[in-house]
């Protein structure tokens, strides 16, 4: 047997059997609230991104004040020496 | 399909990428061809009520992205619907199901000798459940869904060839093992 079942009915579908199905309003609807909820992912994900940038500029210049402090550390153990 | 029905449908596509509103008059148009196609690959009504509403909404969210390339609309409709029962399949790790209208196949089979009977049926199916799923695939959108071999490279995502070579070697085997004429020339 393959990965699939062949089944044989009698009849196609009509317009008729599908008709409780079809209901573009609800489709409409589901459209709106997936693009409602891409929306505020994207916002969150800018707003994220911007934290992350702010975080990583804040350490950079922590890092470059405590690396400008061990140079004058360093220069000053050197005048006295 | 007319170069004048493409137009229109281009234009009414144009309008519901501004306005998904517009998208309706193709849902309608579209709506039973693809339920018909989701349920012959499911045999579950409600299931292919509810892929197909997904498929529908696949659309309408990846609408802006669409572009003509000479494909008709539908072509993109039956892609994702494919792709949606792919992934229904996969989640649920099912047995694909191929639903198959008897009259459909009674056009397809053009008796050689025999009159068409039960047991001819049960041995069709019986073939047809030993044949790889990929190639009942490409069989059920050439002669179900009336494809032509372009459009089901494009639905599937393999060469135009490969579309070509599964289709005649599934029906080289049909014509061998049950001495039958297909009512098809390619």
């Amino acid at each position: 047997m393959g990965k699939h079942e062949i089944r044989m009915r009698r009849q196609r579908l009509t317009a008729r059997g599908t008709e409780r199905f079809r209901n573009y309003d609800a489709v409409l609807k589901q459209h709106e609230q997936e693009q409602k909820m891409k929306k505020i992912v994207r916002v969150f994900v800018f707003f994220l991104l911007i934290i992350v940038v702010v975080i990583l500029i804040t350490f950079a210049q922590r890092w470059e004040k405590r690396q400008g402090d061990k140079k004058l550390k360093s220069e000053k153990t050197e005048i006295k020496s | 399909m007319t170069d004048d029905q493409i137009r229109k449908e281009q234009e009414v596509i144009e309008r519901s990428k501004k306005d998904p509103k517009a998208f309706g008059e193709l849902y309608e148009l579209y709506f039973d061809r693809i339920f018909n196609f989701l349920y012959r690959q499911t045999d579950d009504e409600e299931l292919a009520g509810d892929l197909c509403s997904q498929t529908f909404i696949n659309v309408l969210n990846n609408l802006k992205r669409y572009e003509f390339r000479g494909f008709p609309f539908s072509a993109w409709l039956y892609k994702i619907a494919s792709n949606e029962v792919n992934k229904h399949y996969r989640k649920n790790k099912g047995k694909k199901i191929f639903s198959i209208e008897e009259l459909k196949v009674k056009e397809l089979v053009e008796q050689a000798n025999d009159g068409w009977d039960e047991e001819m049926v049960s041995r069709v199916i019986s073939y047809m459940n030993e044949l790889p799923t990929e190639m009942v695939q490409v069989l059920e959108l050439r002669f179900f869904e009336d494809k032509d071999f372009k459009e089901i490279a494009f639905i599937l995502d393999i060469t135009e060839s490969g579309a070509k070579m599964r289709t005649y070697r599934a029906l080289d085997k049909l014509r061998t093992q049950f001495n039958i004429k297909i009512k098809y020339d390619g």
